[in-house]
């Protein structure tokens, strides 16, 4: 075999083998990505805000009401959404009264109580009044969740500032038992 | 000497075995994986006689869960909804956009599949869990096609092709 085949080979090889580890830790351990999108201002940013997600938590595994996970998309299986857990199975849910108004949906759909069938949650984005989510396409299948989200970067704020290292925070969960 | 450098090819033989186990993970999660078919859902297709033997059968996963590759009568394996542990083996009934009948226990007599969802129901439909229970199924939940039987060999003849539950269950929109 000619050399230069050779280190065809053995540069290919190498960039598969270290092309699917990559792959395996992002999907099954952790991952640092960016969002997009306004459904969860204001915890995370609009644009250039990356996240820190813990994958062991994907098909919702460990996952509580008040977590803010990364799921797949219903409707679209090659997007990928952030949202908040806001109901458990077997929890009532009151869909979303504020609807109503000015809208040309059915207004009593919405206005309704429902409860979260099991194996599922219930999902809303920390902005409703610009978020898609389980309002609009019911509950989410947990096994359609990838991770939870426990801290985040924020690449809009000063690299260095307070001690803080581009904006880092973690994401706590949020949920507040009032009963 | 022998003895040193034999363990030291012994080393970099395992670790250059080791270092090929992410490849062969990351191609039976997003490639082709051989899958255990359990129960009797899919009956005469799949575990015709399951004191005998259990069959496996080929994952084709690659575009799985794109809407587009779904096609009636396809046989697949997905996430249970209704338990994310579990895996369901069922065959496609109805794609997106689709106007299906369904039978007890869904509440409605027609069901309508919104976009990159399926209804999925076993060959054996009167045992079986299956969209009449918990509705349209994500395709995002799909974990790959069923193409072949490869296990036992007296089955490799066998066709999942052919369906063997109810007939064409869609519902054409202009006799609505």
């Amino acid at each position: 075999m000619s050399p230069a085949v050779d280190l065809w080979l053995k540069s290919g090889s190498f960039a598969l083998r270290s092309f699917c580890l990559i792959h395996i830790i992002h999907s099954q351990f952790y991952e640092f990505t960016e969002t997009r999108g306004e459904s969860m201002l204001p915890t995370l940013a609009a644009d250039n805000d990356y996240v820190h997600a813990l994958k062991t938590y994907r098909d919702g595994k460990g996952c509580q009401i008040g977590d803010c996970i990364v799921a797949v998309k219903p409707t679209d299986p090659y997007q990928r959404v952030c949202k908040r857990i806001t109901g458990m199975p077997g929890d009532v849910i009151l869909v979303d009264p504020s609807a109503k108004k000015g809208s040309s949906l059915d207004g009593s759909a919405f206005d309704s109580f429902i409860r979260v069938p099991p194996g599922h949650v219930w999902v809303t984005g920390d902005n409703l009044s610009h978020s898609l989510d389980s309002r609009t396409y019911n509950s989410l299948p947990m096994g359609l969740i990838k991770g939870k989200i426990v801290a985040a970067n924020d690449f809009n704020k000063p690299i260095w500032r307070n001690g803080v290292l581009l904006g880092f925070r973690t994401i706590d969960n949020t949920y507040v038992d009032e009963g | 000497m022998r003895n040193i450098s034999g363990s030291v090819f012994g080393t970099r033989t395992v670790l250059i075995t080791m270092s090929w186990i992410p490849v062969m993970l990351a191609i039976n999660k997003n490639v082709c994986y051989v899958a255990k078919i359990e129960g009797t859902s899919m009956r005469p297709t799949l575990n015709p006689d399951e004191i005998t033997h259990t069959d496996w059968v080929l994952l084709w996963k690659w575009g799985a869960k794109n809407a587009a590759n779904l096609r009636h009568n396809d046989v697949v394996l997905f996430k249970a909804p209704t338990n994310p542990k579990a895996v369901y083996c069922k065959r496609v009934k109805g794609v997106q956009y689709d106007t299906v009948q369904t039978r007890h226990p869904y509440p409605r007599d027609i069901a309508s599949i919104p976009r990159s969802h399926i209804w999925v129901e076993g060959d054996n439909a009167f045992h079986s869990t299956d969209s009449n229970n918990f509705g349209p199924v994500s395709t995002g939940l799909v974990l790959g096609k069923a193409v072949a039987i490869i296990w036992p060999p007296t089955r490799w003849s066998s066709s999942l092709s052919k369906s063997l539950g109810r007939e064409d269950i869609r519902v054409n929109h202009f006799e609505l």
